[in-house]
């Protein structure tokens, strides 16, 4: 892996406006986006892409933090309840500190939710850019905590799916406690006759 | 039988009974327009 | 551990602390040899659950003959007792001396790094459907009791027959749908699997016995997934007649038990009448009535149906939001076997993709005390749900958070009054400036709304994908709990020109963060207070709850908040920059 950069430096901000083909470019006018985003504090680059969270969207990202040797990037795509998990990974591999990362979600409280409203779609879809890169550039390197895990696992409830559960836990190798309140393990299917598609018996 | 207590809605502006015990925290729902935005009415 | 419940669950991904309650069972399961001498000699008779009541069991009982454990259960509040007068026959007749009238509650207590929650389904109760006289004819039975008479270890033995009389049926009619796809009665949802049920039944009847008619009512028969189109197709085949209409009465002949089904065929608008000799209502599945109980212990969330809540339905469609914590089988939809094994296969992935490595690392997402600012107060301690922060206020030492205890929701932060405590990726800096960007130009358009993580700012993830619109003046600002919110947020908020501001988080049974959004009302409701005593409406200061499936609630309720902001004046927001223009005074260093 690449050196960690903790963003101590000078504040470089690479924006990435992304357009989902036409999930954000359809109602966002993604170019405006990104004209706005340039004059922005500290911004030292920014991008319009098709799809930021495709391959080569991720690979621009990782290009741009070398090239202009960006400490922060703001990506405004979609939420980051989808792909933060995702563009972490990208700066992390670009030698960021990946919490050096903010998203400003364009689509799912964006571009789908006022369809009808271009203009001001757009107008909050910069306001959320500028959220975006205000709260980036306060932002500060984090380091993550590693804790163990138990090799245990507990299953609750021991109907088919929880006794399929278990048995591939317990082939996985893995001690596991299969927790059932009735007398019996079986649930509702060991009441059923015979099951479809096979027509075989339940139990 | 709970005590009731004098709610206002902050959306709507009804006026209600809700079950209501000193110190403790509940959810609260006004029956009119479904917000949460409950407060409860203080005595003069 | 068969008759056990979970009492309690403590932790976090890597290493929950399980809390089991393992009921008495007054046999010794390790001794029991299920030969049944017990069974023979009790006097007592009850209802067999396992026979859905159509045959009756002892006191002491083997739920099935398979069952495992194979070992008798003994129903205490049934059972006559150990006196020698009343009863005691069963400890007599067992010679391995496995039963125990003294027998007690055990818990039991262990470590575990992941969790399944494979809790299943309970069956719809067709009894409010008066129409159909569930409870008025005997011969009007559920797919479950078929299931039961059908099968050849049965009450019947496998004997198809009438509840009236024991005779077989000539005629047996299926109604589908039944609690199923049905906004007022019922459930709105597809029960996935009692179409495919159904057409095993049909069949599995031709087998026994080819001369009974069968006709099926259904809306749409749901003959999807592989094979099942074939099976469809053989039932047909075999002479089972689908009629696409709902029956509307039922009716019964006192003399011959004999039933009467009227019917709008759908497929010619014509009425109809049938004459069968019994109906089998296709009930549908309904969420665990205690899904409640395993909710709370591993703070998950439930969608508006009531069934468990998954990560991301495209994703994460076997995790819970909980670190740790996956989903499999009906527990999160009605699904059928194949697809309950399958989703159990899956889950195991996702656990053993993390218990294989052996360690995992937690966001750091987590807060930090400054000691130099901290007055060890202790309020802090009493509002972490974790119990994660110790104080010692006597010694007046310094707050401690413990890391790994942290869960991250920022209360303490938030209502720490020396500002001591730093909520690390969720800092006060970095949520004031994106405060301030947003209302910097043009404040009084635009609605502020905070949202949790999880909840809330989820309900708006939803609208976006189901495309519920709503005003595009409302921006949020997310926190990981809306007990993050902290009050100089709010006041800072309005004193940049805010019209109105929003807090919003979880319901409080759905609060990721056991109860940290007890914290959130408390604080508004103080803020309502004094907002009012500034000669500040308290009306712009709103507060509602929206889950992660709540949608159409999310943007309702932005609806609702734009319309407040359309009634506040700019005199007002004026006066109120006034009042507060001190909030924005420079403190920090």
């Amino acid at each position: 892996m690449a050196a960690r950069d903790d963003g101590n430096g000078t504040l470089r901000v690479g924006v990435f406006v992304c357009q989902c083909g036409l999930n954000i470019a359809g109602t966002v006018d993604c170019a405006a986006v990104a004209e706005f985003a340039e004059t922005l504090d500290d911004v030292a680059i920014v991008y319009n892409n098709k799809y930021t969270c495709s391959e080569p969207g991720q690979l621009e990202i990782r290009k741009a933090i070398a090239e202009h040797a960006l400490n922060r990037v703001v990506v405004a795509s979609c939420s980051p309840r989808m792909h933060e998990p995702t563009f972490r990974a990208a700066v992390e591999e670009a030698g960021l500190n990946p919490y050096l990362l903010e998203m400003a979600n364009l689509r799912e409280h964006c571009s789908w939710v006022h369809m009808g409203e271009p203009d001001a779609a757009t107008e909050k879809a910069k306001d959320l850019v500028k959220m975006a890169v205000a709260r980036a550039r306060a932002l500060q390197a984090q380091k993550e905590m590693v804790v163990p895990i138990t090799q245990q696992a507990l299953v609750v409830g021991g109907g088919i799916a929880g006794i399929q559960a278990s048995l591939d836990l317990a082939d996985a190798g893995y001690q596991v406690y299969l927790v059932e309140k009735e007398p019996s393990i079986g649930g509702i299917m060991a009441q059923i006759d015979k099951t479809y598609p096979t027509m075989d018996c339940s139990i | 039988m709970a005590e009731q207590a004098e709610f206002k809605c902050l959306r709507c502006g009804a006026e209600f009974l809700l079950p209501y015990t000193p110190g403790v925290t509940e959810e609260r729902t006004c029956p009119s327009c479904s917000s949460n935005s409950v407060r409860r009415k203080k005595d003069k | 551990m068969a008759y056990s419940e979970i009492e309690n669950v403590t932790g976090y991904v890597g290493s929950f602390t399980v809390t089991v309650r393992k009921k008495a069972r007054y046999v010794d399961v390790g001794e029991c040899t299920a030969c049944g001498d017990c069974e023979d000699v009790c006097p007592v008779t009850s209802p067999d659950e396992f026979e859905i009541g159509l045959s009756t069991r002892k006191a002491i009982y083997q739920p099935f003959p398979q069952a495992v454990p194979s070992a008798y259960v003994l129903n205490i509040d049934e059972c006559l007792g150990n006196n020698p007068i009343a009863c005691g026959k069963c400890l007599e007749a067992c010679d391995k001396e496995c039963i125990n009238y003294d027998d007690e509650d055990e818990l039991i207590d262990f470590e575990v790094g992941t969790i399944i929650v494979c809790v299943g389904m309970d069956v719809y109760d067709p009894t409010a459907l008066d129409e159909f006289g569930y409870t008025r004819y005997e011969n009007v039975i559920t797919s479950m009791e078929f299931e039961r008479l059908i099968n050849s270890g049965g009450p019947t033995e496998g004997h198809l027959v009438k509840l009236t009389d024991g005779t077989q049926p000539k005629t047996v009619a299926f109604i589908q749908c039944v609690g199923s796809r049905d906004e007022s009665r019922g459930n709105p949802y597809c029960s996935n699997f009692c179409c495919m049920n159904t057409v095993k039944d049909c069949l599995l009847i031709k087998d026994h016995y080819p001369d009974i008619d069968i006709k099926v009512f259904y809306i749409d028969i749901r003959a999807f997934g592989k094979g099942f189109e074939d099976l469809f197709q053989r039932s047909k085949d075999a002479g089972t007649v689908y009629i696409r209409g709902i029956p509307g009465e039922i009716e019964e002949d006192p003399d011959t038990g004999g039933l009467r089904l009227y019917v709008e065929n759908t497929t010619d608008g014509g009425v109809e009448r049938h004459d069968v000799d019994m109906v089998v209502l296709s009930i549908g599945a309904i969420p665990r009535r205690d899904s409640d109980v395993i909710q709370r212990l591993l703070t998950l969330q439930r969608s508006q149906d009531g069934f468990f809540l998954e990560a991301h339905p495209k994703l994460k469609p076997v995790d819970a939001a909980t670190q740790g914590v996956f989903f499999a089988g009906c527990a999160e939809s009605p699904k059928d076997i194949k697809d309950s094994v399958t989703q159990a296969s899956a889950a195991v992935a996702r656990a053993n993709r993390l218990m294989m490595q052996g360690k995992v690392s937690v966001e750091a997402i987590t807060s930090t005390v400054i000691p130099e600012l901290c007055k060890s107060c202790g309020l802090c301690v009493k509002v972490c749900p974790y119990h994660a922060i110790s104080c010692d206020t006597k010694a007046k030492a310094p707050a401690v958070v413990v890391e790994a205890a942290c869960s991250g929701c920022g209360a303490c932060s938030a209502e720490c009054p020396f500002g001591a405590i730093v909520m690390k990726h969720f800092t006060d800096g970095q949520i004031e400036a994106q405060i301030d960007a947003l209302l910097e130009h043009d404040a009084h358009d635009k609605v502020l709304a905070f949202a949790c993580n999880w909840c809330s700012y989820s309900g708006g993830d939803l609208a976006g994908t189901n495309r519920f619109q709503y005003p595009a003046n409302v921006r949020l600002i997310r926190t990981m709990c809306s007990g993050r919110v902290d009050k100089k947020f709010v006041l800072r908020a309005f004193a940049m020109g805010a019209p109105i501001v929003l807090v919003s988080g979880c319901h409080f049974t759905d609060c990721h963060y056991i109860n940290a959004v007890r914290w959130t009302q408390r604080r508004v409701e103080k803020l309502w207070d004094e907002l009012e005593k500034k000669g500040i409406r308290p009306e712009r200061l709103q507060l509602e709850w929206i889950s992660a499936a709540e949608g159409q609630r999310f943007a309702t309720v932005m609806r609702a908040v734009e319309d407040l902001r359309r009634k506040v004046t700019a005199k007002e927001i004026e006066h109120t920059r006034k009042v507060l223009a001190d909030v924005l005074a420079p403190v920090e260093v």
